[in-house]
């Protein structure tokens, strides 16, 4: 596989370099850039020093893969006419040209050394040089970067690329960068300018940036007053993101809080029965979402690795789902009509459980880790990043629910399951097999709570007691939303968890959720049957 | 009150002297669905009065807004000279001397049948007083008073779960009984019992009458014709027709929603 | 033993006089010929209780105060609140706290003022909810009331709303969680994860010397007769059968004219009041009160406790908690990977086999015995004419 992985990776080099040669500026300039380059290889510091600088004043992106290999120690120089050499690995590529010269004899290059003032010259003219890269990505991070130091220099380079960029991403960007830079030096009239255009952002850099412009006692006071001005705004603009911000997560934790109480809803709406172990089920669909990972590792080629988790996700819901049937057709069933044994015999069951998954799999911490399309996330507007992995389990959380609403409209086991929750009785005379029934719904609530599993290992560690992290606030969603109703469970769910985000950077992750269990049993003062509760004779039985 | 609404132009059933209870004008709706639709129902002193009405004509839930377990949307619930209901809990309610049996036999399965009785009798309710309470000669003469009108005398010591259903139908109107209220609201007390039973609960009404005021909720026309007494016919949460089980039963309405004959 | 809670006849004495005579040889066995044994027989001696029994069984004594505090909330008034572990741990930490301060400057930092976690978290200055908690007194004050004021605002606000059954167990778990969470931190000023520990004297007397343990024990087999007489009176009471018929049909009580509410209140706040104390008296015998006493695990254990016993009879939850507590020591010493197993089997045996726990099972076989002995009598009449 590694030597395919070298392959790969030798072409790119390549690649890149002939592709900064097509990009060569005239002629004249391209005979200065070829002498820097080799200068860049001599043996004296403070030549190098010198080649670095005016490399990256030059503004040819040509010169980028030799900067950086004279960084991280990869530029070699060929003792015969004392060209730069870029190694890759044992392989070797002109500097210039990007020529490939395959494996040559240790004794015929010699590395060249840089120490970390060099580096300081160089990362200064990469900066500047990744303004002029082919990489579109590299482009736009230049841009970005060079907010950071807005030196008239960066300005100058930022101008330059204004000329030749055609990207509106990084335009914007490069714009928004200039303008930073402006606002730190020139007339007093292009500074207000500049400032004028930075207010309302939600980006916490260019707080900074004006904080530090208002703070300046050497800045002119009308700028300072507007600097101050348009600090006001942002902090305002970065006060609604944050919020929204903490809305996002809100309905993160309450997705991932429906799932593990969807399947409590069920199993308590339609039988009446308090599962205590229905955290274990959703920890043993975790744990069997490790499992997967590990066989999938063993036995997929690599670019399928990643599907493990859409693997995993019907194999948890049939593991967690067969233990569910099992409880019910063991335990459960004896103690129909006696709902505080049914709690305490669960209870049992989840001691068991855990114990059973400590035994096998010990006790340690296990880490599912995300697939490649699951990592990282975007930043939608400034200040506000979105991780896939949060967004994903809202979209996975939607597509369950709406799974579960079609089952029970749609199917002829949702009709029964909804005919045994109204009347058990009717429905038994009717030649509804309740029996049956009582234990697929059994089952349904616990491979939900499996597919639960999966989702929860994504965003955090699987570990025996994870069961018990998410039981109270399941236990929580199912009264506050009302029992036997999956619209409660969706409301009470989403806004518990944004309640909970809500709170949290104003008291504190614990006392948050100390105060969200004061508000729900407050809250069942004014409704004791929740959110979305049955009235009438119904609410009787 | 009742001045108020009628000058707003709603009916408004006349309140005499002699009313003991009086309801205008009470809606309840579940969810929509109207279990109570301006109901006006007007009980005497003293008077024994029969509830008929076919399923979902709101029998029960009339009961649940006079004993205080539902909170009627709108209406006027007025008890003797000027107690409102509405405002109640049901143990106040209880404790004004309105009584109310369920459908279902509700009894103390876990207890003896003296036992229910002893919880039942008029004493103070406060929670330190039942601590200390203590059983005088007199509650026991009321318990064995009651246990013989009900005719469960020698029944005395069993567990209340142990008793036939029309027995324990028996135990929860005696433990009405020894609280001596002012009006008793039975639903469906002959609901499950031998034709024997029904008879026997007949006669233990109809001692009452004259004693007690009586409100009947039943289903058994027979019962209600032994009863003899002024029938009142809901549907559909309101008063459908009114008087006696002849004149009820002659009413075209009537026959057409509920007899259907 | 003597519960037999609906035998009838209305019963008026606290206790029959069979009931007395068992009830004092447990007391006299705890508190005179266990103390004796320990104390006065020479070590060695084949009658002799070793010294660590003694703390052991003294905590037994706390456990069993607590079944019976969850026995009359539970067994009798049919509500099964998972924050009688919390309303004990907050006894255990009024008492932890006046123990702390008892520690005075002896303490790591030698800090005459400050407890050592709090020298250590830099606090200047002691919070104003330690003031007090030097003296003895108002420290068992606290133990009765912290936990009968939490249970009387949580009971209030739930029991009010008419939270019955299942949702109140949960509400009252999520009670028991919230606290848990907040006693883990340290900014509460209860120690955070460690809790409080290092104790050094109670009332003057050294707390590792074996006389104190024995103390200990006496006290805690008093507090066990006295908390097992305060319940036998609240059940013999009238209340007591409003409590039963509560737990049989809550509706016909309110429709009798009984304050639901308040019946339930009343028995919720005993309960916790009598948890609290159990929690004080556990304290200094196990050294040490941690957040981890307030995990719902341990409230829903209680319950196993008095359901192994036999819910509704009070000898039951004293003899459950005996039980499940010595099979907790041995086993956790002798095979810890089972006891989780074990523990967990226990809760569906005595719920799906075992419903009136081992006094039921006792009850039912005397009977069954009684019926034999009545039939061969029977014969041996017959045979005889």
């Amino acid at each position: 596989m590694s030597w395919l992985m070298a392959r790969l990776r030798a072409v790119a080099v390549a690649t890149a370099i002939a592709l900064a040669a097509a990009l060569a500026a005239s002629p004249a300039c391209a005979q200065q850039f070829d002498e820097l380059i080799r200068k860049l290889a001599s043996d004296d510091f403070g030549e190098k020093l010198d080649a670095a600088e005016k490399l990256g004043a030059l503004g040819d992106g040509r010169a980028i893969p030799a900067l950086k290999a004279l960084s991280d120690g990869t530029l070699f120089l060929r003792k015969a006419d004392g060209a730069a050499l870029i190694a890759d690995g044992a392989r070797y590529f002109e500097a210039v040209g990007g020529k490939a010269l395959g494996e040559l004899p240790a004794g015929d290059v010699e590395k060249v050394r840089a120490n970390n003032r060099l580096r300081g010259a160089i990362s200064a003219s990469l900066s500047k040089l990744s303004l002029f890269s082919d990489d579109r990505a590299t482009r736009l991070a230049a841009a970005r970067e060079a907010f950071k130091s807005p030196t008239p220099e960066t300005a100058a380079a930022l101008e330059r690329a204004l000329k030749s960029e055609k990207d509106p991403e990084i335009l914007t960007a490069i714009r928004f960068s200039l303008n930073a830079a402006k606002v730190r030096a020139g007339s007093v009239e292009d500074r207000l300018k500049a400032i004028a255009t930075m207010a309302g952002t939600a980006d916490p850099q260019v707080k900074n940036l004006l904080t530090g412009v208002s703070n300046d006692k050497d800045a002119p006071p009308e700028v300072r007053k507007a600097a101050a001005e348009a600090l006001v705004s942002i902090e305002r603009t970065l006060a609604i993101v944050g919020v929204a911000e903490n809305v996002f997560q809100g309905i993160s934790l309450g997705s991932v809080l429906l799932l593990a109480a969807v399947g409590l809803a069920i199993t308590f709406g339609v039988m009446g029965v308090i599962n205590m172990a229905h955290g274990e089920m959703i920890m043993l669909g975790a744990y069997t979402a490790y499992t997967v990972q590990i066989v999938c590792r063993a036995l997929l080629p690599k670019e399928f690795v990643g599907f493990y988790l859409v693997i995993s996700v019907p194999i948890a819901f049939v593991v967690a789902g067969a233990v569910g049937i099992l409880i019910e057709r063991t335990v459960i069933r004896f103690l129909y009509g006696r709902p505080l044994d049914t709690m305490l015999a669960t209870w049992g069951l989840s001691l068991i459980l855990q114990q059973a998954v400590r035994s096998i799999f010990d006790a340690q911490n296990k880490e599912v880790a995300n697939p490649a399309w699951m990592t990282g996330g975007f930043e939608l507007i400034p200040g506000f990043f979105v991780a896939w992995n949060r967004l994903y389990i809202i979209v996975f959380c939607l597509m369950v629910l709406l799974a579960i609403v079609a089952l029970l409209r749609r199917t002829s086991f949702g009709l029964h399951m909804r005919a045994v929750t109204q009347n058990r009785d009717m429905a038994a005379a009717m030649g509804i097999p309740t029996a049956r029934i009582d234990a697929l719904t059994f089952g349904l609530g616990s491979g939900l709570a499996g597919i639960a599993g999966v989702a929860l290992s994504q965003v955090g560690n699987v570990s025996p007691n994870l069961g018990t992290i998410y039981i109270v606030d399941s236990f929580l969603v199912v009264v506050f939303g009302g029992v036997g109703n999956l619209l409660g469970t969706l409301v009470g769910a989403l806004s518990l968890g944004i309640i909970n985000k809500l709170l949290e950077p104003v008291a504190g992750a614990v006392l948050g959720k100390v105060a969200v269990l004061v508000f729900i049993i407050l809250f069942i003062q004014r409704r004791p049957r929740g959110l979305f509760a049955l009235k009438g004779r119904a609410a009787d039985s | 009150m009742s001045a108020a609404q009628s000058e707003n132009g709603r009916t408004t059933t006349p309140r005499r002297a002699e009313t003991l209870l009086y309801l205008d004008g009470v809606s309840v709706s579940f969810d929509g669905f109207k279990a109570l639709n301006e109901l006006s129902l007007v009980i005497d002193r003293g008077e024994l009065r029969t509830v008929i009405g076919p399923n979902g004509a709101g029998k029960t839930t009339m009961m649940d807004v006079i004993t205080g377990k539902t909170r009627p949307d709108e209406g006027t619930v007025i008890y003797g000279a000027d107690t409102d209901l509405t405002r109640l809990d049901e143990s106040a309610i209880a404790n004004l001397g309105i009584g109310r049996k369920f459908q279902k036999p509700t009894v103390f399965e876990n207890l003896t049948v003296f036992e229910n009785l002893e919880l039942a009798a008029r004493d103070s309710r406060g929670i330190f007083r039942t601590l200390l309470a203590k059983l005088s000669g007199t509650d026991l003469a009321r318990i064995d008073e009651t246990l013989a009108t009900t005719g469960l005398v020698e029944h005395r010591h069993r567990q209340a779960g142990a008793l036939s259903h029309g027995q324990k139908q028996w135990l929860e109107i005696g433990m009405l009984l020894i609280h001596e209220p002012q009006i008793l609201l039975l639903d469906e007390p002959v609901a499950g019992m031998t034709d024997h039973e029904t008879e026997q609960t007949a006669q233990l009404i109809r001692r009452l009458t004259g004693k007690h005021t009586l409100v009947v909720v039943e289903h058994d026309m027979q019962f209600v014709r032994d009863l003899g007494a002024r029938v009142t016919v809901l549907h559909e949460g309101s008063v459908l027709a009114e008087g006696s089980i002849d004149h009820v039963q002659a009413h075209p309405r009537v026959i057409e929603v509920y007899l259907g004959r | 033993m003597t519960d037999t809670p609906n035998d009838g006849a209305p019963r008026r004495s606290l206790l029959t006089p069979r009931g007395w005579a068992v009830f004092l040889a447990f007391g006299f066995a705890l508190v005179v010929v266990l103390p004796i044994l320990n104390r006065v027989v020479v070590t060695g001696s084949f009658t002799h209780v070793p010294d660590y029994l003694i703390p052991l069984i003294g905590k037994y004594c706390t456990y069993a105060m607590l079944a019976l505090a969850m026995d009359l909330i539970w067994g009798y008034a049919g509500i099964l609140s998972l924050g009688q572990g919390a309303f004990f741990a907050l006894g255990g930490y009024c008492m932890g706290m006046y123990l702390m301060r008892q520690i005075g400057d002896r303490g790591v930092y030698k800090n005459a003022q400050l407890p050592d976690f709090m020298v250590f978290l830099n606090w200047k200055e002691l919070p104003w909810y330690w003031h007090g908690f030097d003296m003895f007194w108002f420290a068992a004050i606290m133990v009765v009331l912290v936990p009968g004021a939490l249970a009387l605002i949580v009971g209030w606000l739930t029991f009010r709303s008419r939270v019955t059954g299942v949702y109140l167990s949960i509400i009252t778990q999520a009670m028991t969680f919230a606290l848990l969470l907040a006693f883990f931190r340290n900014n509460m000023g209860f120690g955070g994860n460690n809790g409080l520990t290092d104790f050094k004297d109670i009332l003057g007397f050294p707390i590792q010397a074996q006389s104190t343990r024995v103390g200990l024990l006496i006290a805690s087999a008093i507090g066990l007769g006295a908390t097992y007489l305060i319940c036998r009176w609240i059940v013999n009471s009238k209340l007591g059968r409003v409590l039963l018929a509560v737990r049989d049909a809550e509706s016909r009580v309110r429709f009798l004219g009984y304050s639901v509410t308040g019946a339930k209140l009343f028995v919720f706040v005993v309960a916790a009041m009598l948890s609290g104390i159990a929690g004080a008296l556990y304290v200094p015998q196990v050294g040490i009160i941690n957040p981890g006493e307030f995990s719902p695990a341990a409230s829903i254990e209680i319950a196993l406790w008095v359901a192994v016993g036999g819910r509704g009879t009070l000898a039951g939850a004293v003899i459950g908690a005996f039980l499940v507590n010595i099979a907790k020591t041995w086993l956790t010493g002798a095979a810890p990977e089972i006891w989780l197993f074990f523990l967990g089997l226990l809760f569906i045996v005595v719920t799906l086999l075992l419903p009136r726990g081992v006094v039921g099972l006792v009850a039912d076989q005397r009977e069954r015995w009684r019926a034999r002995q009545a039939a061969r009598q029977a014969q041996a009449a017959e045979a005889a004419t």
